[in-house]
């Protein structure tokens, strides 16, 4: 896919370059740039999987909502969103997830029921009262290249699947003054990958696994729709 | 986290100098024996005045109504002053590692250390769970295979979070790699900074289990296991064998304290030493025809059982039954089976010898009554036939805190040419016995085990004490016997046991092929009778001092212009006093190398007469002897040059704020991945490092790797770790001083579970799936490569994820 991008913008320049050969354009006026103060989200159109601007946003971060097809119950979404170093994936403090002091990349709506539903003593086998410290599989990072990788899964398939029609999780984009960016300008975003986790993972046996679970149990790819994102 | 004592010791010091008798040309005794009893007999109304002074301390030190100091126990030093150790307690239950110390006068007048005590509890209602829950969590967990000797105990306690424990690792038997030791790995988080706990206290002692005095801490609320404590203290050594032994250290001993038994019989029952009863022989029941009472003090020698074969029978008898009052022939052990015969004996004669000296050393050198000061008896189990396996089999002693005994191996030479000769030899038994010194009671134990530099320091300070004993013993006949002659008996351990090979050496630890010399971060992985390795070179030179020649075995590059030493008995009164009255062992495992050589410089510059003229001199020694294993800086020296691993991670779930757990300054990283160490330098302009892989930790003593030194060290300081799950170590030494280096270890954990060969979020999916299945459904392997998935695979992979890539 890189390459054919490579590829089509050297004939494009190609082409421009054989138009405007051997001639001298009359100058065009240039209207002045204004430094962007901020940023614009524009919610992508469709049903499908996609990224939702969320009311909590500000003129300067943009809250994002993971919202996915009605009907389509899941336990739980991950993806892969690459964005231009012109801007910073933000961060979000949680108290319900280890106290760090930086926050999260992703934040829990709630919808995904992340904790143990039936938490026992691993050696007596008792029900135990839930640690509020339960670990969860909630984490995200930014790796290099500016590319935000997230994910919120429910671990305990006891759980029953959610809803994907309403915001499952949170991510936010928030302006870089130090990027200098112009009223106007284009920052890239892109879904690199995305899964979710299927309802329908093979009946629960005890704990113990079966052929069922085994055919059943891989997450599915899915593609999210973005929107479109300017500088202002 | 060095311990300060400047109010304590200003203090001290003016109680002292106005104290101080004038100088006499001959000097006088270190104490007057008659005064130090009367002085005892006041122990009981001093600890009421230590716990007055504490209770009316509680508003200056941050506690409230519900906080009160219980007095636990007290002895008294040379100096006249009691020394009260109190528990902090809240709602009348003990805060756990909450303790104070109080120095008591003649004259009531108080002065306390209260770092450890525990401030902003802020506890209400009880726990959820009951005492019997966390008995049988903790049971349910210990699994014994045979019967329990006695009940566990619980008791309910107020549990610092920052005192959770952490990770545990094992050997494979299979591959001998080390790895997570699941089942004893903690994995909890309470959510407040204290919490209702139960401690419970268990113990077996049978053939099928061994002998274990294991402690839990279980949440009050969640019924978790906060921590694991284990309360016996080995000798741990490097051959692991199987064999015989023999029994003639001592050679004819021309005194040796036995009892007559109303059935006129002798037993090795010495009544002129011990004047509390064991507390082991509790379990055991009164014999009338002998008239032999667990309820009476004194020492005694027992063995444990065999059979011809040399299998344990898994009973224990007391050396009786002589009819002639004559015991051992000196003879190497043989007679399995016979274990209380005459040949058997030996053993005991050898033990119930070198009891009988290390006890003589500490009440005619300090004054002490006993290894924990309160006269309790110690009772010696000799030609142990199995031990623990995973210590060495035959080969083996150790010291039980809880019940103040010691137990030997029987040794596995010539059986096996690698094995020792008997364990009961002199240096051995005064290097278990100085464990009760430094950890008299449960309470106060110096924490034992790999990850704590306070192993070291329990291991250290008892080969210290034991080359002591050795000395004194062998002084001349009319050598004052309050004193610990200059004479310089090579110092090392276990030479006899060894059958002319040393386990361990003092003056150049490393010369065993496993310790190391000097300090740097991470030695606490090692074994403590390794980690010891700087403490027992830092005692050498503070008595002996350091060479100023390099190559000599006694030149430290660390003090490059050598130091002389304060002499045996000097060395023996600071060392004792620091750890006795300034380094106060309190079950956490918190106490570290600086900890001691404070203590040390503490208790220097409080050496009552006639050794204050030599105060400074003397602290200004420990400074140096210190110095010279790298710890801390010499005496007018500027700061030396640190290296030091700083936390990688923030909030994990496996917490990188425990300051002393297996898991401290390491991290969890993900395996093929390159990451980004973070080393700060500091006390030098020059912060670079060089970055190696592996370190002084990767190998145990059994050359088994205990971390993989592996990946590649990239050119911008990065490192690809490698594609293996494990313990992975890399070291960073200083360009600007090479003596400098630290150890940092990250447990390595494979994130790629969807093998899309990318680490990234999506990769919790399979975990999600996989979760609590009896098998596992990931792709590849689980995260941390155990064959089903739970709530470690999960903090595991969200601490690697964070760790790998932080959010700024």
């Amino acid at each position: 896919m890189r390459m054919l991008s490579y590829l089509f913008s050297t004939l494009v320049l190609a082409v421009a370059l054989a138009c405007g050969g051997g001639s001298n354009p009359a100058p065009t006026a240039t209207a002045p740039s204004t430094p962007a103060s901020g940023l614009t989200y524009t919610d992508p159109t469709g049903t499908g999987w996609r990224l939702v601007k969320d009311a909590s946003s500000t003129p300067t971060r943009v809250v994002l909502n993971l919202v996915g097809p009605a009907g389509l119950k899941t336990r739980g979404a991950g993806f892969n969103l690459k964005a231009d170093a012109t801007v910073r994936f933000g961060t979000f403090m949680d108290p319900s997830v280890p106290p760090i002091s930086t926050g999260w990349p992703i934040k829990d709506t709630g919808v995904f029921e992340l904790r143990n539903t039936d938490p026992r003593d691993p050696f007596t086998g008792d029900p135990v009262p839930l640690d509020p410290q339960d670990p969860i599989l909630l984490s995200g990072a930014v790796k290099k290249g500016n590319l935000l990788t997230v994910g919120i899964f429910q671990k305990d398939r006891r759980a029953t699947a959610k809803d994907s029609a309403q915001p499952l999780c949170q991510i936010a984009i928030e302006f870089d003054a130090s990027a200098k960016l112009n009223a106007k300008d284009t920052i890239a975003l892109s879904i690199v990958k995305a899964k979710y986790v299927p309802e329908d993972l093979g009946a629960f046996n005890g704990g113990v696994t079966t052929w069922e679970m085994l055919a059943k149990g891989h997450p599915v790819d899915m593609t999210i729709a973005v929107g479109s994102l300017h500088a202002n | 986290m060095p311990r300060q004592f400047p109010h304590l010791m200003s203090a001290l010091g003016l109680c002292l100098t106005l104290g101080a008798a004038p100088l006499a040309a001959t000097p006088a005794p270190r104490f007057d024996k008659a005064v130090l009893v009367q002085q005892q007999r006041q122990e009981a109304a001093r600890m009421g005045q230590a716990q007055i002074h504490l209770q009316a301390l509680r508003t200056q030190l941050g506690l409230g109504d519900k906080e009160a100091f219980v007095p636990r126990n007290a002895f008294t030093n040379p100096e006249g002053m009691t020394v009260v150790r109190l528990e902090q307690t809240f709602e009348g239950h003990r805060v756990w590692g909450g303790q104070a110390v109080a120095h008591v006068d003649g004259q009531g007048g108080v002065q306390a250390l209260t770092q450890s005590v525990r401030t902003g509890i802020a506890l209400s209602g009880a726990p959820l769970i009951t005492a019997d829950f966390a008995k049988a969590i903790a049971v349910a967990h210990l699994a014994p295979k045979g019967v329990m000797k006695v009940a566990p105990v619980v008791e309910q306690v107020v549990f610092p979070a920052e005192f959770v424990g952490g990770l545990a690792t094992q050997v494979d038997p299979v591959t001998g790699r080390r790895v997570l030791d699941r089942r004893n790995s903690i994995l909890a988080r309470p959510n407040a900074p204290y919490v209702w706990a139960y401690e419970v206290r268990t113990r077996v002692d049978n053939a099928q289990d061994g002998t274990k005095a294991l402690t839990y801490l279980i949440d009050g609320n969640t019924g978790k296991i906060l921590r694991i404590n284990d309360l016996i203290q080995h000798l741990d050594v490097p051959a692991p064998a199987q064999g015989s032994g023999k029994g003639f250290y001592q050679g004819s001993v021309a005194t040796l304290n036995t009892s007559l038994m109303l059935d006129g019989t002798y037993t090795l029952w010495d009544q002129t030493r011990g004047t509390q009863p064991n507390p082991y022989l509790a379990y055991f029941s009164a014999d009338a025809p002998t008239g032999w009472n667990p309820a009476l003090p004194g020492n005694q020698v027992w063995y444990k059982g065999s059979d011809t074969s040399g299998a344990s029978t898994g009973m224990e008898y007391l050396f009786q039954g002589n009819t002639t009052n004559v015991w051992g022939d000196g003879l190497p052990f043989t007679q399995w089976g016979d274990s209380g015969g005459t040949n058997g004996q030996s053993a005991g004669v050898d033990a119930a010898s070198a009891i009988s000296t290390t006890w003589d050393f500490y009440g005619s050198v300090f004054g002490r009554n006993g290894l924990d000061g309160q006269g309790t008896s110690v009772v010696a189990m000799v030609l142990d036939p199995t031990m623990q396996p995973w210590f060495n089999g035959l080969d083996n002693a150790h010291w039980d805190v809880q019940n103040h005994t010691a137990t030997f191996g029987a040794g596995s030479f010539p059986g096996n040419p690698k094995g020792f000769q008997s364990m009961a030899d002199l240096d051995v038994v005064a290097h278990e016995l100085a464990h009760g010194l430094t950890s008299p009671n449960p309470y106060q134990a110096l924490v034992a085990q790999p990850g704590y530099e306070e192993g070291g320091i329990a291991e250290a300070l008892s080969d210290f004490f034991s080359q002591m004993v050795k000395t004194w013993a062998l002084r001349d006949a009319t050598a004052p016997t309050d004193q610990i002659p200059a004479t310089t008996l090579p110092w090392e351990i276990g030479r006899n046991v060894g059958h002319g090979t040393p386990i361990r050496y003092l003056n150049k630890p490393s010369q065993d092929g496993w310790s190391y010399d000097a300090w740097f971060q991470g030695i606490r992985r090692l074994d403590p009778h390794h980690s010891s390795g700087p403490i027992n070179r830092a005692l050498y030179f503070l008595s002996q001092g350091a060479s100023s020649t390099p190559g000599t075995v006694n030149y430290s590059a660390c003090l490059p212009q050598g130091m002389k030493g304060v002499g045996n008995d000097i060395a023996a009164r600071i060392v004792y006093k620091a750890v006795t009255e300034y380094f106060i062992g309190d079950g956490t495992g918190a106490w570290t190398f600086e900890d001691l050589r404070a203590a040390c410089i503490a208790a220097a510059e409080h050496l009552p007469y006639p050794y204050e003229l030599g105060r400074v001199f003397d602290a200004d020694a420990v400074r140096n002897a210190f110095a010279a294993a790298n710890i801390g800086d010499g005496a007018g020296k500027p700061a030396t040059t640190r290296v030091l691993f700083t936390p990688w991670r923030d909030g994990d779930y496996i917490q990188i704020s425990h300051p002393f757990a297996d898991y401290s300054n390491r991290q969890v990283l993900p395996t093929n991945e390159t990451v980004m160490p973070r080393v700060t330098v500091i006390n030098n302009a020059n912060t670079a490092v060089t970055w190696s892989l592996g370190g002084p930790t990767t190998f145990d003593t059994n050359n088994t790797p205990t971390a993989i030194a592996g990946g590649v060290i990239n050119a911008d300081g990065s490192w690809t770790t490698p594609n293996q799950i494990g313990w992975a170590s890399i070291t960073a030494t200083s360009k600007a001083d090479p003596n400098q280096f630290a150890e940092g270890i990250a447990w390595l954990a494979n994130l790629d579970t969807d093998m899309d060969l990318e680490n990234d979020a999506l990769d919790m999916a399979p975990i999600a799936i996989s979760w609590y299945l009896s098998d596992t459904l990931n792709y590849s392997s689980s995260v941390i490569a155990a064959p089903w998935v739970d709530d470690l695979d999960v903090s595991f992979f969200v601490d690697a994820l964070r760790s790998t890539w932080p959010v700024k």
